[in-house]
């Protein structure tokens, strides 16, 4: 058995011999040497060497360490001027190995201030119309102020300290340098004027109901820390507007003085309950807590209503602590309605909470708060159970953003109370969204400001997840559909953007301020790449278990991306190195077809190509080990009548399986009769596995995943031999459209003219 | 009016915030063109709300796609607006475009539109303004399929048209 075996592949190597020994007699010229260039190759040039901070397992290291900042914030709103003024005391603590000698503070809000530099960032064109307000604003000078005003920065004795502000980032120097576990304590005093988020797009700001009253929805609104880690040093990227944040940990108790008819919620626990709640939205508030499956009305939308009749000028301050979060946001209106429910969490409970004004309803009461507490439950399970007190979700006029514990999410009925597919969707999709940022970054707190698609991918992967469980729990909500209809996650709905002009698209490992078509760069393909990553490579089991390590791990810490990419190997044993670097560092695509098909029969008779080959090396038939003979249809060596030849008519390898193969192990043997070589081939960069779906004669069909390690060695087309005891009819890759796979045309044997979506449209429609 | 307040500050600002909604302005129209059957084939695809905003602010304020409350002079709008705005040389000569019909695939509108007795191609040229007036940002990519090749043309608001040639 050995002897035969290697016999045999001692003529394959021959057989190889010859035929590259003919191309180099035919090619002249000497091909230069290369790197290595294998899309199989580790990723050892992209990423850092793993050190003390950062393991190469992908956990945090021994001297893993992480800033913390604490604040004692007073807050006032003034409605009527809609001004925000606050008085803050930072304490930050330096666990860094490192002597600072300055501290980073984010002043978010200049972003809006007169000087501020982001509008001369966005190229513009001339627009043939312009309403008067927006050319004023364009041409002639904005007269909005929205930047801060620091009115004091003090130390803990009350000395005032050097800082220096430029543009969105202010460096504030310390007395003396801050060394290794000490603590800086220092205070804030500022104010700045409100900004309209509907007309300025933004994230933070208020909105004007049409009865005049304003919701605010406030967050970015105070001097931050920077982060200052051992990957960044102080992260003091500016903020031009639409990447997001890095914030440090840190404890917050934090006192909001607002109008006394004002309904407020935030992040952190209310801490003076007992003297802000009516008795009955005590008692309301006691009955939330115990309903675990529909929400309790805190405050009724008939009382909304009536308190948005007035104007009180009586303050109220609302008292809230927060442990351990890394930003603070809270929403405030008199014209807010406010429900609650129960979501178990293990052995605690904490609350799903809502805040809409009467626009919103009835879409809002209904679907707002269950899609807070559904949100919960699949993030939980896919990461760690939500370790905060309450997730709010408050009603904003066309947006959504994300806070620790609070969210802003848009989706009202039309004016006539229609609400379409799409403002249903859109609303509890954003819900959804923003809710599940909570964990990604509010907890697993990656660096926005770099690296966008860390949150946004990662969130929007467990976001589809959540929806289709979303829809699972709820299917009233989504009638008729039967699966909840996710925008992003599937693989075919990628297909368009990564068919792009390859001029317009950027890797996924580019800073999000830079992508072109931030959408699908920093959401959709990240997403769909995590998606494909679970269903397609590494299965459910493997994925889930590695991708609620790294949650686990990174919960309350910064990651980086290679902290995700190298546990997802660390806790799975797949090697992912290329899937990383085609997907995540390379903005090729997927394309695999079937090139041939070649089908063989099998007979004893000697071939012809062995008949010249050993009469080339002198060897005569009699010195061969006993052979099978496979002749392709339609050569030379083909006649009919091996159409009908079956194994047991080969002699030679019937007397092998007498001579090896056990009695009774012989009846289990497969009898193939058809052999055919398929030749697949990729005309797209990236390797994946070959999903080939062979369909027989009587109709049946069987489905065979060759994994992407196959284009390895041969990154143009590969080559499977298929064994069958059935005729094959038809061969189809990628049948279920896994892999977003950008070009189908190529994708069938037979070549069968398959209708597009156009023949498949005009069809239907000529019907009808 | 309210409505059309806010597109054109739109224009002015394009930065938005982390919502899930799409913030890019972008529509994707491929076109094939099959020479068995002397047919260009083309499907656009347009976000609902960017084409709905430019439909209320041309014909009414009240149309409503993909609701319960559109009606058919919308359906006709569609068309009318889709055909203005899309115009196709083929080897030098203006065609004519027959638009086949529409259908939704969730927040995308999606229109069938056919070039009829076309026996040879040698070059198209392909003007497509929809919703330029809307959005300066706006990105119409149009991606050409033939037998033998594919090409691609990212259509903006100051170069609206692009030209293909094969052989």
């Amino acid at each position: 058995m050995r002897l035969l075996n290697s016999l045999l592949f001692t003529m394959l190597f021959l057989f190889a011999g010859v035929v590259s020994a003919q191309d180099e007699t035919e090619s002249q010229k000497r091909e230069p040497g290369h790197y290595n260039t294998n899309r199989f190759k580790q990723l050892y040039e992209e990423f850092s060497t793993p050190n003390m901070f950062r393991t190469a397992s992908g956990a945090p290291g021994p001297n893993y360490y992480q800033q913390q900042a604490d604040y004692v914030m007073d807050i006032e709103l003034d409605d009527k001027n809609k001004k925000l003024t606050g008085f803050e005391t930072i304490t930050y603590t330096n666990n860094s190995p490192d002597k600072l000698e300055f501290l980073w503070v984010q002043l978010d809000q200049n972003k809006r201030a007169k000087d501020s530099k982001s509008p001369l960032i966005e190229p513009s064109s001339a627009v043939p119309a312009d309403m008067a307000g927006s050319f004023v604003e364009n041409y002639m000078g904005n007269p909005f102020d929205g930047g801060f005003n620091i009115l004091e920065i003090k130390d803990a004795k009350g000395n005032p300290l050097k800082h220096t502000i430029n543009q969105t980032m202010m460096r504030v120097e310390m007395p003396k340098d801050l060394m290794p576990g000490e603590k800086f304590v220092f205070s804030i005093k500022w104010w700045y004027n409100i900004n309209d988020h509907v007309v300025d797009r933004a994230r933070s700001g208020y909105e004007t109901f049409n009865d005049g009253n304003r919701g605010y929805v406030i967050a970015q609104f105070y001097p931050r820390m920077a982060v200052y880690n051992d990957v960044e040093g102080w992260q003091n990227s500016q903020f031009w507007g639409r990447d997001e944040f890095a914030l440090p940990f840190g404890n917050f108790e934090v006192n909001i003085t607002v109008p006394g008819d004002h309904i407020l919620d935030a992040t952190g626990e209310l801490q003076n309950r007992k003297d802000i709640f009516s008795k009955d939205m005590m008692n309301r508030y006691e009955a939330a807590q115990k309903s675990f499956d529909k929400p309790v009305i805190i405050v009724t939308q008939a009382e909304a209503e009536a308190a948005s009749k007035g104007f009180s000028t009586a303050k109220k301050t609302w008292k809230f602590k927060a442990e351990n979060v890394r930003d603070y946001a809270f929403a405030t209106s008199r014209r807010y309605i406010w429900d609650m429910m129960a979501v178990k969490m293990g052995n605690r409970s904490v609350m799903a909470v809502s805040l809409y004004p009467p626009e919103g309803n009835p879409l809002w009461e209904d679907w707002s708060t269950r899609a807070v507490a559904s949100t919960l439950k699949t993030y939980s399970r896919m990461t760690f159970d939500y370790p905060y007190s309450k997730a709010i979700s408050v009603n904003a006029k066309n947006q959504g953003m994300e806070y620790p514990m609070i969210c802003w999410n848009y989706g009202r009925p039309d004016e006539d109370g229609t609400i379409s597919e799409r403002t249903k969707y859109g609303m509890m999709s954003v819900i959804i969204h923003e809710v599940g940022h909570n964990y990604f970054p509010m907890i697993v707190n990656s660096d926005e400001r770099q690296w966008t698609w860390m949150d946004e991918g990662l969130n929007t992967f467990t976001q589809y997840v959540a929806e289709q469980d979303f829809g699972e729990t709820y299917p009233d909500a989504i009638a008729p559909n039967k699966n909840y209809p996710s925008r992003r996650g599937p693989a075919n709905k990628i297909v368009d953007y990564m068919a792009g002009d390859q001029s317009q698209l950027a890797p996924i490992m580019t800073k999000g301020l830079n992508t072109y078509n931030f959408g699908a760069n920093a959401y959709a393909k990240p997403a769909t790449a995590l998606n494909i990553l679970r269903e397609t490579i590494m299965g459910r089991e493997l994925f889930d278990y590695a991708f609620k390590t790294y949650a686990n791990r990174w919960m309350f810490k910064h990651p980086t991306p290679e902290d995700f990419f190298r546990t997802m190997e660390d806790a799975s044993a797949v090697d992912l190195d290329w899937y990383w670097r085609e997907w995540f560092y390379t903005t090729d695509y997927v394309d695999i077809g079937v090139k041939d098909v070649k089908k063989f029969f099998i007979t004893s008779k000697m071939n012809k190509e062995v008949k010249e080959m050993i009469a080339s090396r002198g060897i005569s038939e009699s010195d061969l080990p006993p052979l099978v003979y496979l002749v392709e249809e339609g050569s030379e060596d083909f006649d009919e009548s091996m159409r009908s030849s079956k194994l047991e008519d080969i002699q030679t390898l019937n007397e092998y399986i007498m001579d090896n193969v056990p009695a009774e192990e012989r009846a289990k043997l497969k009898r193939p009769k058809y052999f055919y070589e398929v030749t697949f081939d990729k005309p797209g960069g990236i390797p994946m596995p070959i999903i080939a779906k062979y369909t027989y004669s009587d109709g049946t069909s069987e489905k065979v995943t060759y994994p992407a390690e196959i284009w390895r060695k041969n990154d143009d087309a590969v080559g499977k031999v298929v064994a069958s005891e059935k005729e094959i009819t038809k061969i189809e890759v990628d049948p279920d459209e896994e892999t977003a796979d950008i070009d189908t045309s190529n994708n069938t044997w037979p070549k069968r003219k398959q209708l597009g979506a156009f023949e498949q449209f005009k069809s239907k429609s000529v019907a009808d | 009016m309210k409505y059309f307040r806010i597109l054109l500050l739109l224009l002015v600002f394009p930065l938005v915030s982390a919502t899930s909604a799409h913030k890019f302005y972008v529509s994707i129209t491929k076109v094939e063109y099959v020479k068995e059957k002397k047919s260009i084939q083309i499907i656009a695809k347009i976000f609902i709300d960017d084409i709905e905003d430019a439909l209320q602010q041309r014909y009414d304020a009240s149309i409503s796609l993909d609701t319960k409350k559109e009606t058919k002079a919308a359906d006709e709008d569609v068309e009318n607006y889709i055909l203005s705005k899309l115009k196709i040389n083929v080897n030098g000569k203006p065609v004519k475009l027959s638009y086949i019909g529409k259908e939704y695939d969730t927040d995308m509108l999606v229109a069938y539109i056919e070039v009829t007795n076309i026996p040879e191609l040698n070059t198209i040229e392909i003007e497509n303004k929809i919703l330029f007036e809307m959005f300066p940002e706006q990105q119409n990519i149009i991606h050409l399929k033939t037998a033998e090749s594919r090409k691609s043309l990212i259509l903006e608001k100051d170069e609206p048209s692009g030209t293909l040639r094969f052989n």
